[in-house]
């Protein structure tokens, strides 16, 4: 390497050098980004949250609404994002100023209330009327503090696809398919039908199964004394799965990962569990796909699968401004527009009645009538208790169920291990 | 920053006379006795910083109850994080992943890198050509190519699969990399291998070009081939650089973080699969550490795996020193 001289040695020390000198300042200049004060009295609110919560109309909104403030979006993923939350929580520094919640997590966060800004001490309490009641009690700590108000909750519905219903010979209209299934047996035994004929899997994954079928148990994971009760609930959602697998109509996907994504534009499955944030995900998933779904009844009857709360960490620098974005972001005005253009239901009864939700159609969901459909499962609902340990403790069973669609373990003996793997999420 | 300078200083050609004034020969003793200190403090202290201090404060750490979720549980644990270490099925699953993919990836990837700086070693045309090419894959960064290695090895639609449906294989059912501890082990050891072979063989490359030729010339003359030379004259004779690359590697390969947590489908849980099947130890800590807010007890593996490692590279410099055809 004779021809590399000196002078191109001292080029390169003077570009290493060069590149930390910019390194260096953009690393300030990011340091600063959060929470500097731009122009007279110009703040910016980070926002961090996972999935779609209608978050860009929101932001472009408030921003017309208060044009001192900036909005800067923080999309992570499900899990990632709750666990970053925490860790920064306890850190001290490097929380976001808004930060979504969902129900999975809730619990454990509002036993750290001190965390949060009470929402309380900045005139957030003449919200409550707005409220579903066990929505707003979700996010209140023991000792009477809010931190967070209700966006959406889940509801449950199944969406199904009518193309490869009708090919496979199964009717596609709405009320004939919900009597295809008012039990899980009969779902399964529906499933088997359209496997045969069609050769093609009818569910996502057993993972799928399992989550609304937990969420339509009088008691999941936990019950009120943080005790997990793996015998109940669970059992009975896990044995569903488990037939489901057995039958030979999963597509064994892993949800929310990039081959169950590639699966919806595939034609992998034709039916899948719904809550009313997942037409949102189809649609950003697999647009091609407009037109071909359409929802109909759950088996077994309704259910709550999911649903956020927006909340500002004790860290802000901006409460007041960060509350006032929390307050925006729930205004029926916004909750209405997220429902028409995201799918993800209100948390306030009042809109299920209001016209604007009542008589929506969706588009791309055949134009079914979400706004009945889902408001029907959530205002006769039973909230189940989420206990603290609730999303590492789902996470874990999840994954036998995955270990079981890898063919690593027989449906026989997956429950022990479910047990087991259960066990060390709540001990961990 | 002309690399120059580094040079040290050399001897001044004589001693100040006595008529030389106190200042000077005391200017002369600092520059002799303080000033190669000074010279090579920065990196000391920068050690001390980022090196000694973790390492000391990670073992305070270990000997505690440290949880983030929980502020309560606090103070001294003495050894409990360590003897919960020794009945921790979890720990000791991640200990055989991670040397399981460390052989699979440090064995072949060093006896390749020999290989192919041998046949670099030859006259080629292009050599600057080929030279470049096997280190580009070093120059990738690790989490690019590891996010490509993972589309690679895809069930459904991966180009590994491809492969082996051309030679019969899987045709039907195709391969889940992930889901087994042996395909999951060769798909990240292959992302290893991919990485370092290059980088290794032209380390291998600059040794063995420092090599006299007459030796080789007279090993001819007495009937040595190609492959003889190779054993029983490069290789002892590069055996420093061996030692160097054998040591760096086994770090590397005890310390390996961004493969397995990249492979995974949903690598923000650092789970290395449904069963923890290609969970590596630096995954585990991580996973402690920053998923189930549990300092004490990550920091305790962490302190074990240094000790694991310092032990392996031990173990593996004598025996490369052993074999390697010994001093």
């Amino acid at each position: 390497m004779k021809f590399v001289g000196r002078r191109a040695l001292r080029a390169a020390a003077a570009g290493v050098a060069a590149t930390l000198v910019i390194a260096g300042c953009s690393g300030q200049a990011l340091e600063g980004g959060g929470d500097s004060e731009g122009g007279e009295g110009q703040i910016t609110l980070k926002v961090n949250f996972f999935g779609d919560m209608g978050q860009e109309m929101i932001k472009e909104r408030f921003e017309k609404a208060n044009p001192n403030i900036k909005i800067a979006l923080n999309s992570a993923e499900f899990n990632a994002h709750h666990e970053d939350l925490q860790k920064k929580l306890v850190a001290g520094s490097g929380a976001p100023d808004v930060a979504a919640v969902d129900e999975g997590f809730m619990v454990g966060l509002k036993n750290q209330a001190d965390n949060f800004v009470n929402l309380l001490d900045h005139g957030l309490g003449s919200a409550e009327s707005r409220y579903l009641p066990w929505k707003w009690k979700g996010s209140m700590s023991a000792d009477g503090k809010q931190i967070g108000l209700g966006t959406d909750v889940g509801g449950l519905a199944m969406c199904y696809r009518t193309d490869l219903f009708k090919a496979a010979g199964l009717p596609t209209e709405r009320d004939q398919v919900s009597a295809l299934w008012p039990t899980w047996d009969a779902f399964i035994e529906t499933g088997k039908k359209y496997t045969e004929t069609s050769k093609k899997k009818f569910i996502d994954s057993g993972t799928n199964l399992f989550n609304p079928v937990l969420a339509q148990q009088p008691v999941g994971f936990y019950n009120e004394q943080e005790q997990l009760q793996m015998e109940g609930g669970p059992k009975v959602a896990f044995d569903v799965s488990m037939k489901a697998i057995d039958a030979g109509i999963s597509a064994n996907l892993v949800s929310f990962q990039p081959g169950w994504n590639q699966g919806f534009t595939g034609d992998k499955f034709a039916v899948l569990a719904c809550p009313a944030w997942m037409l949102g995900h189809i649609q950003q998933t697999a647009p091609g796909t407009k037109g071909k779904w359409d929802i109909a009844a759950i088996p077994g009857g309704g259910g709550n699968w999911g649903g956020s709360w927006w909340t500002v960490p004790a860290q802000t620098k901006h409460a007041e401004a960060a509350a006032k974005f929390v307050d925006f972001a729930t205004q029926p005005e916004q909750q209405i527009e997220v429902f028409k253009t995201v799918g993800n239901l209100p948390s306030q009864p009042a809109l299920y009645k209001d016209p604007a939700v009542l008589d929506f159609k969706h588009e791309f969901m055949s134009n079914a009538p979400t706004g009945q459909i889902f408001a029907k499962t959530a205002e006769s609902l039973q909230p189940q208790y989420l206990g603290k340990k609730n999303g590492k403790t789902r996470e874990s069973v999840e994954r036998v169920i995955t270990q079981v669609q890898e063919g690593k373990l027989t449906t026989s003996d997956a429950w022990p291990k479910a047990v087991e793997e259960a066990g060390k999420a709540a001990s961990s | 920053m002309s690399l120059t300078q580094l040079r040290p200083a050399p001897p001044s050609p004589q001693r100040p006379t006595a008529s030389a004034g106190k200042a000077t020969l005391w200017w002369h003793r600092f520059d002799t006795r303080t000033v190669p200190y000074l010279l090579i403090a920065p990196f000391f202290v920068l050690f001390a910083i980022f090196g000694l201090f973790p390492l000391i404060f990670n073992a305070v750490v270990s000997l505690r109850h440290w949880r983030l979720d929980d502020a309560d549980k606090t103070g001294w644990a003495g050894a409990e994080n360590y003897s919960r270490l020794l009945t921790d099925a979890d720990f000791w699953n991640a200990l055989f992943n991670t040397f399981g993919i460390f052989i699979l990836s440090t064995v072949p990837q060093l006896v390749l890198a020999l290989l192919i700086a041998n046949l670099l070693n030859h006259r080629l045309r292009g050599t600057t050509f080929w030279r470049v090419a096997v280190l580009l894959p070093y120059v990738t960064p690790v989490a690019a190519s590891t996010l490509l290695f993972a589309m690679f090895f895809q069930t459904d639609s991966g180009m590994a699969n491809w492969f082996l449906s051309l030679v019969g294989f899987g045709e039907e059912n195709p391969l889940n990399w992930r889901a087994e501890k042996w395909s999951s082990w060769i798909a990240i050891a292959t992302m290893v291998n991919w990485k370092w072979i290059g980088y290794n063989a032209l380390l291998y490359l600059s040794a063995m070009q420092a090599i006299p030729r007459d030796v080789y010339e007279a090993a001819a003359v007495d009937g040595a081939g190609p492959q003889r030379q190779l054993w029983q004259i490069t290789v002892p004779m590069i055996q420093p650089v061996v030692i160097f690359t054998v040591v760096l590697s086994t770090i590397g390969g005890l310390q390996l973080f961004n493969e397995p947590m990249l492979f995974d489908e949903n690598p923000a849980l650092a789970n290395g699969g449904s069963d923890h099947q290609w969970q590596t130890i630096a995954q585990l800590i991580y996973q402690v550490g920053w998923r189930d807010y549990n300092l004490g007890y990550a920091a305790a593996m962490s302190w074990a795996l240094f000790l694991i490692i310092l032990v392996v590279a031990a173990i593996n410099a004598l025996l490369t020193r052993r074999f390697g055809g010994g001093r």
